[in-house]
């Protein structure tokens, strides 16, 4: 491998491994947002409910 | 449709700005920086490999100060940011061990060896990569994070190890380009090369700082489910 190989290999795995990170970080937000926003809903109602 | 809150605004500025300033860095490392006399292209890993490990230093910074802030105060936001720059921490120890591997077999002639500073790296990464494991071996919150605020502020005395290891020990890696105790950066990199390791190094704070916010509320949203769940339990 020459030169630039070796410069295009590290900048290649660089770049796809923070972008998997970023993509996975983004659906895990993405679903806790969601069942969080869910369970408030929920709460809220309860608490209408109670009173 | 809903209009985004302001955290989330500005959460899309930060990565808005670290991608521009990615993209810049990847042009200013591939296309104007120069080539070095002696290694050639393949010096340029090195726009990729020191910004790597100084935000992974950076970061193990941060679980050092959230570690020792929950240990005294016993605030969940501490050991929140703690875990959050442990995860980060991990991501771009790995990322650095990668690229110097890469780095290292056009120069060295080998993909790894077993030098002092590369052997000191490795086990920050398992260091850290412990303290994640601990956190979800112990079901026990408060046990769990007091646990890893221990491990965490420990795991922080092998930065200055590793910094110091080309100076203690014979060591096939070079000298601190940057860091270095007895001369300044711009005596030691040329101009050229260190616009381009300035840029690369703003570029990789910038996507840090956003991927952290990102996951330190990612584990705050966490806390709030649990204590909501615990709310309706009651």
């Amino acid at each position: 491998m020459g030169a630039w190989g070796f410069v295009s290999l590290a900048y290649g795995i660089v770049c796809a491994v923070i972008l998997v990170y970023w993509i996975i970080l983004k659906r895990r937000y993405r679903k806790v947002e969601t069942e969080l926003k869910h369970l408030q809903s929920e709460h809220t109602a309860d608490s209408h409910e109670t009173n | 449709m809903t209009p985004a809150t302001p955290l989330k605004r500005r959460k899309g500025i930060l990565g808005a700005l670290a991608a521009m300033a990615l993209t810049l860095a990847l042009f200013w490392s591939l296309a104007v920086a120069p080539p070095d006399a002696f290694q050639g292209e393949v010096q340029r890993i090195m726009y990729l490999h020191l910004p790597s490990i100084l935000t992974a230093y950076l970061s193990y910074f941060l679980v050092f100060v959230g570690s020792a802030m929950y240990l005294w105060k016993r605030e969940r936001r501490d050991d929140l940011l703690a875990h959050a720059a442990a995860e980060l921490g991990v991501l771009f120890t790995a990322l650095t061990i990668i690229e110097g591997a890469i780095w290292g077999k056009p120069t060295w002639g080998v993909w790894w060896t077993w030098d002092a500073r590369l052997t000191l790296t490795a086990i920050l990464l398992l260091i850290y990569t412990g303290y994640l494991m601990l956190r979800s071996l112990i079901d026990d919150e408060q046990r769990a994070a007091t646990a890893a605020a221990i491990l965490g502020i420990i795991g922080f005395f092998d930065i200055p190890l590793i910094h110091m290891s080309v100076y203690w020990w014979r060591t096939l890696h070079q000298p601190p380009s940057i860091l270095r105790p007895d001369k300044a950066p711009w005596e030691n990199v040329h101009p050229a090369m260190l616009t381009a390791l300035a840029i690369s190094f703003v570029a990789f704070l910038l996507l840090y700082f956003y991927l952290l916010s990102l996951r330190y509320r990612v584990g705050e949203m966490r806390q709030e489910i649990s204590a909501l769940k615990l709310a309706r339990g009651a």
